[in-house]
């Protein structure tokens, strides 16, 4: 297995170009191109601020102004999503190239982990001016801003690591089980309510209903999440602990996994 | 790695693919889940063995061939060698880097360019970036699509697409080059550059494992040949002993096909009834030129049509009652080698007895080509009686045919050519040539030589 990994980083030349790759098919012949990875977080941002503003009103003062709060999860939390969407399909609609050319499989869903990330670095310069247009007092309360917001860095970094062990683990068990695919639409709706990104944990006043929230393996990222980007507090060491713990064994545990049923997917597929 | 190891060695190679049942192709996770344990579910509930104890090595620089009827498991071979499948049992070992031309521009995305997709395949056959940028102009050069090279691949050509494929494939420059029936697609010249260059890199020493349909390539390129049938190796050795062995299989099976279409086309032709009629379209003006009926009978060029009534008529005052082809053993075959002895057996049974009879035969190309045709009266023989039922035969001692199937027409009309039963078709039969000599006609042939020239024997 970690003779596997080592043969990995041979081949970061291949996953960048799969990377470019989707980078370039995904905008071409629209004419905006590129510019659609930037401009899609902005309508959505803008569509949050009317609607939390306008219909939404009356929520604790903890997550105000609301539309920066939830922008502040959401987009690593549509990182996720959909990294794992397109990773758990990624072995089964590239099953002719598995087929017919010797490469490494783990390429495949590693690519969707990393072209969808690097949806979500485009989309950071909209929040970055959410950010900064919050802090002057546009959406509402201001807020405040400073260099914890330097921990997105990192936490990009981990919530990466920890997707890519989620991702390989789905895209080993989709090969085997078509159903996986439909199953993970479902799954990740709920456990997009069970993750707070639409709340914060400290939210929650019932103690069982938070012990039970805490399990959840998503829950760390998310409220690290919002304290970088929206409160600008800085996270105790403790708890990056926490996140490269659940990092670490998330990718090796779906590492493991994919490596072993690794000579059933050219036939499988 | 020593300079003399094998470039591939396979010792007793088996892959067995696993035939799922009913429930695994309904109940998926749920039945894993439910059901049964995980374990279970991924068991296979059947093996079929598509290579059963396969042994051989591959010398470096050897040009090495696999032949065989379809599922007998070369493809399956090809991709143990490539490395893309496991073997169930046994080892296979290859030494050096192998692009296999399996799936030409397998992994182009049909929204990018041209280009772009060289790059992106270049890598994945194992070539660095900066290698890649290299090379491209020589890619793009090869592929001859410098007109289109900027264009989406969505727009190219399926002969376009391969043709990008291949370029990139051989500029790789694998030691071990796996080569799988592409050479098929493309345009003339295309094939033609792609031989040039697998034969370039046989020259170059490197090892080519060549699979292919086309048996005069695999002759013409190959040093060695492997003989797969079901999995099993039949044969391994000398292209011309093992292509002769595979050859004569195929006729074998093909003879037995045609045998039993024989068969059943018999038992249609002589459920219909008799025709009272003339043929269909029977010259007259010809006729005046030949008194012979049989110059009439090769020259009507009725078309084979599923009706049968077009394949047979004549007033029946003698019907033929069947057709054999037989061997020089006596023995019923329809599938034969040039230079073999063929026997044409017609069985006869006349209404009223009569002294006035011919019997004819003619060989026909599909496409209607006469090759031969003769009766009993161009060859000399007067009737006398024919009061019961008979057999004649005809033996040809030597079959100077070519490769190709053959019709064979039988008839018996009187002297004055009115048709008793003239049947069009009545065996169809494979003749297979042991050379790759060219044409119907096989004739004995001597080669001398005088003067300043010299030649061997190969």
């Amino acid at each position: 297995m970690l003779k596997n990994l080592a043969g990995l980083w041979r081949h970061r030349a291949l996953a960048y170009v799969l990377v470019a790759r989707e980078m370039k098919a995904r905008y071409r012949g629209s004419v905006l191109g590129f510019f659609w990875s930037l401009l899609n977080p902005l309508l959505m941002l803008a569509v949050y601020a009317i609607v939390f503003a306008v219909i939404f009103t009356g929520r604790g003062p903890t997550t105000s102004p609301y539309a920066l709060f939830l922008f502040s999860g959401l987009l690593p939390w549509n990182w996720l999503s959909s990294s794992l969407t397109d990773a758990a399909a990624s072995l089964t609609t590239h099953g002719a190239l598995l087929k017919k050319i010797l490469f490494p499989a783990e390429v495949l869903p590693l690519v969707a982990v990393l072209a969808q990330g690097l949806h979500f670095v485009f989309a950071l310069p909209v929040l970055l001016l959410g950010l900064v247009l919050g802090a002057f007092g546009t959406f509402g309360p201001s807020i405040p801003l400073g260099w914890p917001l330097v921990q997105a860095v990192p936490l990009f970094i981990l919530e990466g690591v920890f997707v890519a062990g989620l991702g390989l683990l789905l895209a080993a068990l989709t090969v085997h089980f078509r159903d996986v695919k439909d199953l993970l639409a479902t799954a990740l709706s709920l456990w997009f309510f069970a993750t707070p990104v639409l709340y914060t944990l400290s939210d929650i006043k019932q103690e069982r209903v938070r012990a039970l929230l805490l399990l959840n393996p998503a829950a760390p990222f998310f409220d690290g999440w919002h304290d970088a980007l929206f409160y600008a507090r800085w996270i105790e060491p403790s708890r990056w602990g926490l996140l490269l713990a659940i990092a670490c064994v998330s990718f090796f545990l779906g590492y493991a996994l994919f490596d072993r049923l690794r000579d059933s997917y050219p036939e499988a597929v | 790695m020593t300079p003399a190891a094998p470039a591939v060695t396979a010792e007793g190679v088996s892959k067995s693919y696993r035939k799922w049942g009913r429930t695994r192709a309904f109940g998926t996770l749920k039945s894993a889940l439910l059901g049964r344990s995980l374990a279970a579910a991924l068991a296979p509930s059947e093996v079929v063995a598509a290579l059963s104890d396969v042994s051989f090595t591959v010398a470096r620089g050897e040009t090495f061939g696999v032949v065989g009827p379809n599922g007998g498991g070369k493809s399956t071979l090809l991709k143990l060698v490539a490395g893309l499948f496991k073997p169930t049992s046994g080892r296979i070992a290859v030494h050096g880097k192998v692009s296999a031309l399996i799936e030409l521009g397998a992994g182009f995305h049909p929204e990018i360019s041209g280009r772009e997709n060289v790059v992106i395949n270049g890598v994945m056959l194992g070539l660095t970036r900066r290698e890649i940028e290299q090379k491209l102009p020589a890619i793009i050069a090869f592929s001859g699509l410098e007109d289109f090279i900027d264009e989406p691949v969505k727009t190219y050509s399926s002969g376009m697409y391969v043709r990008l494929g291949f370029a990139v494939a051989v500029h790789v420059d694998p030691d071990i080059l796996v080569v799988d029936e592409v050479l098929a697609v493309g345009d003339e010249a295309f094939a033609h550059r792609c031989l040039d260059t697998i034969a370039e890199f046989s020259r170059r020493g490197k090892t080519i494992f060549f699979v292919s349909h086309s048996l005069a390539l695999v002759e013409e390129l190959c040093d060695r040949v492997l003989y797969l049938d079901h999995g099993r190796v039949k044969g391994l050795g000398d292209p011309r002993e093992m292509l002769a062995t595979y050859r004569l299989d195929v006729a074998a099976g093909e003879g037995a096909r045609l045998a039993t279409e024989h068969r059943k086309d018999q038992e249609i032709l002589q459920a219909s009834s008799p025709i009272e009629e003339n043929p269909p379209s029977p010259d007259a003006s010809r006729k005046q030129e030949t008194q012979l009926p049989v110059e009439q009978l090769l020259e009507q060029k009725v078309p084979l049509g599923p009706d049968e009534k077009l394949r047979r008529w004549g007033n029946r005052d003698v019907t033929i009652t069947g057709c054999r082809l037989l061997d020089s053993s006596g023995a019923e075959r329809y599938a034969f080698r040039s230079g073999e002895s063929m026997t044409i057996e017609i069985s006869v049974a006349p209404r009223i007895a009569t002294v006035d009879f011919v019997f004819g035969i003619g060989i026909f190309t599909p496409d209607e080509v006469c090759v031969h045709g003769c009766n009993t009266e161009i060859d000399g023989f007067l009737p006398e009686r024919l009061d019961g039922p008979a057999t004649v035969c005809m033996t040809l001692p030597r079959l100077e045919l070519g490769t190709g199937t053959y019709l064979l027409d039988v008839a018996v009309h009187s002297r004055r050519e009115t048709p008793y039963d003239y049947w069009r078709g009545a065996c169809r039969f494979q003749v297979d040539s042991p050379d790759r000599d060219a044409g119907l006609y096989r004739p004995e042939r001597r080669w001398a030589f005088a003067g300043a020239v010299s030649v061997s024997a190969r």
